[in-house]
């Protein structure tokens, strides 16, 4: 039981906070969102970093880093609010990695790695909400007809991962962005991202597994896990902000940070976060448990990261007074992350369902 | 970074499993299971088969004859007694006043001391906070003058838990009024058995008296009983807090009574009750976050290499869970958690023939304790430094100032 970081990553969290620092300026991450929530400039340069193949194998290119690396830079994009899809595109790395055929890995991983190209994973449907395994697409030789619901940084992507029920089983299928009967309607997202629906009719597509649901719950583990850890860079720097904010800010001849009905919401928030660093260190851990121990524990670290986010997020902007709720302050970009990610990979009443129905006898951390 | 505690510790924690499961008393772990009124014989039963062992100062070094272990080993003694229904160790003795006077007394005290609070034969209070001086603990009163070889205490001491029982009290007294509150306390070990000492049991919401009323009149207390140096006492004192806190999240406890709540809401009906059941699903999450928080400050202390400014927290968190699970098992027994009958909180009751009662009204008896706990649990978030007042403290840490 160790909670230290290697010198390695720790050289790691500060190489990303140091990009974050230089390249991702909140003025710069403004003019992104605001010219349709993608820069390929910042992608590449993440790509160069290493890090959009962090997590891929060597023998396609990757770093083939583990679980608390990712976490460690995640952390890291979240402080610096950065947009681009790099949680998507390990997500679909690992499924390609896991799952697909020799010929689907060499044909992608190193691109995915290298930054040329970018997959986005469409799992979701409206009528399914965040039942990903509720899935009305069907596939019928190898053509997919359906509709994928909010798909995530799927603007411009290369291709798109998509389940569709072949033989009554879920299955997972590779469409090329461009292929017959695929229609890509994109949109923004309140966060300042953008987002894609698909429509798809007797649209061609390569099998990657017919284990869809194997594939499923791996990828919907990865994405709570790197929003867990997302959330916490993300809510960390929005204290530091507040913080700072407080000591600065004078009314009724004082700093704000001396009132103690101010500084009791201060101490909310710092419980909020380290509660909410501690079950993201929890889902990071057990990213690579058996999945019904890490699917237990990441709808337990999803339940306290979304009451977390909620809270930090509502009292920041609280704690800022007129000045929160306007758009030229970073602290209410932040605060709009926080907000979509709860709604990201299951709300926190989807997961408190989920704990609901799979409680034991006992629990705990281990069990 | 590893969740999983290593080899070592998992031998270890088999060990203590394997002992407690053989020398903690069955009856003493139904009556901690069950909620069932536990008396001074209960807990001193238990305390002198841990100190027979040479565990009831489990967080003892070994120069003074305790077993030495690590943070993540006294954890996992902590975790397994507690799992299996063991009688909390009243913390007074081994785990407040011995550090103090291992760290700050001298040789004499501790040869004299020690022994009997690793025995459990010496029941130790505490003498901290009085009725002027609650959570402003600096401004207490209680004089202490010293005559020749000996301190004249006058004053009174108030809240002191289970001091009815106690043989001896460590107490935070007043020996000088000239600077400020801080520097003029010192503290000083009393026998409770003095001429002048009188404890006042005080009856509690839940109908019992777990804490007391202590009076000091003119009471002589040799001048060796003064640990360390005269008016340095608060030093001590915080010392003795941080010793205090980094246990009370009682995580393990909240484990097992997570536990024992299923098992109410079960026997009681709710459990299928999915807007019921989602709550214990809520604590459930809160147990573990916090479980994890524990480990993070655990792992902390034994590398050394990180220092955490969280361990305030754990006292928010822990007594906050520790009010909702006592709320939610009285919620789940609801309309039978409403009998107020004192007796049927003893191991074995059966009814009560005067009275009339054949039983529990409703059967099951393991609801009689269930509102009384809940009332009883109001002091956790008052305690050891009321939240509001670790608030403040979180709150400076972040803001500074």
């Amino acid at each position: 039981m160790d909670f230290n970081f290697s010198e390695e990553q720790i050289q790691l969290a500060d190489a990303v906070g140091r990009w974050v620092e230089k390249a991702y300026p909140f003025e710069r991450r403004l003019e992104i969102s605001r010219n349709g929530g993608f820069s390929e400039e910042a992608y590449q340069s993440l790509a160069e970093l290493g890090l959009c193949g962090l997590l891929t194998s060597d023998a396609y290119d990757g770093m083939d880093q583990g679980p608390v690396e990712a976490m460690v830079v995640m952390e890291q994009l979240g402080a610096g609010l950065v947009i681009e899809p790099i949680a998507q595109t390990w997500i679909a790395s690992a499924l390609i990695q896991a799952f697909g055929s020799e010929t689907l890995k060499s044909d992608w991983l190193p691109s995915l790695a290298g930054g040329t190209q970018r997959i986005a994973v469409a799992l979701n449907e409206r009528a399914g909400r965040y039942r990903w395994q509720v899935c009305e697409t069907h596939a019928n030789n190898d053509q997919l007809t359906g509709h994928k619901h909010v798909v995530l940084g799927g603007a411009d992507a290369n291709a798109y991962l998509v389940s569709a029920m072949h033989n009554g089983q879920l299955a997972l299928y590779l469409v090329a962005n461009g292929a017959a009967g695929l229609r890509a309607e994109p949109y923004a997202t309140q966060d300042g991202g953008r987002a894609v629906d698909l429509y798809l009719k007797d649209t061609p597509a390569i099998l990657v597994t017919a284990d869809g649901l194997t594939a499923g719950a791996a990828a919907e583990a990865m994405g709570i896990a790197w929003l867990c850890a997302e959330g916490v860079g993300i809510m960390e720097r929005m204290l530091a902000i507040t913080v700072d904010y407080m000591n600065t800010r004078q009314q009724f001849g004082k700093t704000i940070a001396s009132f103690q009905a101010l500084r009791h919401r201060v101490a909310d928030v710092k419980m909020a976060l380290e509660l909410a660093r501690s079950m993201s260190y929890y889902a990071t851990l057990k990213l690579n448990a058996v999945p019904e121990e890490r699917d237990q524990a990441m709808a337990r670290a999803k339940v306290q990261l979304g009451q977390s986010m909620r809270l930090v997020g509502q009292a920041c902007i609280q704690l800022h007074g007129g000045i929160g709720v306007t758009d030229e302050v970073a602290i209410s970009h932040y605060f709009k992350r926080l907000t979509q990610m709860e709604m990201q990979c299951g709300d926190t009443l989807h997961h408190l369902g989920r704990v609901s129905d799979q409680m034991q006898a006992t629990a705990g951390v281990f069990a | 970074m590893d969740l999983a505690f290593t080899p070592e510790e998992q031998t270890f924690r088999e060990t203590i499993r394997d002992w407690v499961t053989a020398h903690l008393p069955s009856d003493l772990s139904t009556k901690v299971h069950n909620a069932q009124r536990l008396h001074r014989e209960d807990m001193q039963r238990w305390a002198k088969i841990l100190g027979a062992k040479g565990w009831l100062g489990y967080s003892w070094p070994t120069e003074f004859g305790g077993p030495g272990w690590s943070a993540v080993q006294k954890h996992l003694f902590e975790e397994e007694c507690a799992l299996a229904g063991a009688p909390r160790i009243v913390p007074f003795g081994p785990v407040m006043v011995a550090p103090v006077i291992m760290t700050f007394g001298n040789a004499a005290q501790q040869a004299r001391f020690l022994p009997g609070i690793a025995s459990g034969d010496v029941w130790w209070s505490q003498g901290y906070s009085e009725p002027g001086s609650g959570s402003d603990l600096a401004s207490l009163k209680t004089r202490a003058e010293r005559q020749g070889d000996h301190y004249i205490v006058n004053g009174q001491k108030t809240w002191t838990t289970l001091g009815q029982f106690g043989d001896w009290i460590f107490c935070l007294v007043r020996t000088d009024t000239s600077g400020k509150p801080q520097t003029g306390i010192s503290f000083l070990l009393i026998d409770m058995r003095s001429p002048g000492v009188t404890v006042r049991p005080i009856r509690l919401l839940d109908g019992e008296c777990e804490v007391n009323e202590v009076w000091f009149d003119n009471v002589q207390v040799p001048a060796e009983n003064l640990i360390g140096e005269e008016n340095k006492g608060w030093d001590y004192a915080k010392y003795l807090l941080a010793h205090e806190r980094t246990n009370i999240a009682d995580v393990n406890r909240a484990k097992r009574e997570l536990e024992r709540l299923k098992r109410i809401a079960k026997t009681e009906g709710v459990y299928e009750d999915v807007r019921f059941r989602d709550e214990i699903a809520k604590l459930e999450v809160e147990i573990v976050a916090l479980e994890m928080m524990v480990l993070r400050v655990l792992s902390a202390q034994t590398s050394g290499k990180s220092s955490l400014d969280i361990a305030g927290l754990l006292k928010i968190r822990g007594s906050e869970i520790q009010q909702r699970y006592a709320e939610l098992m009285m919620l789940a027994a609801g309309p039978s958690a409403l009998p107020y009958i004192f007796d049927a909180m003893e191991a074995g009751w059966q009814g009560d023939q005067v009275a009339g009662l054949s039983g529990f009204p409703g059967g099951n008896v393991h609801n009689a304790p269930l509102a009384s706990t809940y009332f009883n649990m109001r002091k956790t978030t008052i305690y050891g430094g009321s939240n509001e007042v670790q608030r403040n403290i979180v709150a400076q840490t972040v803001l500074g100032s």
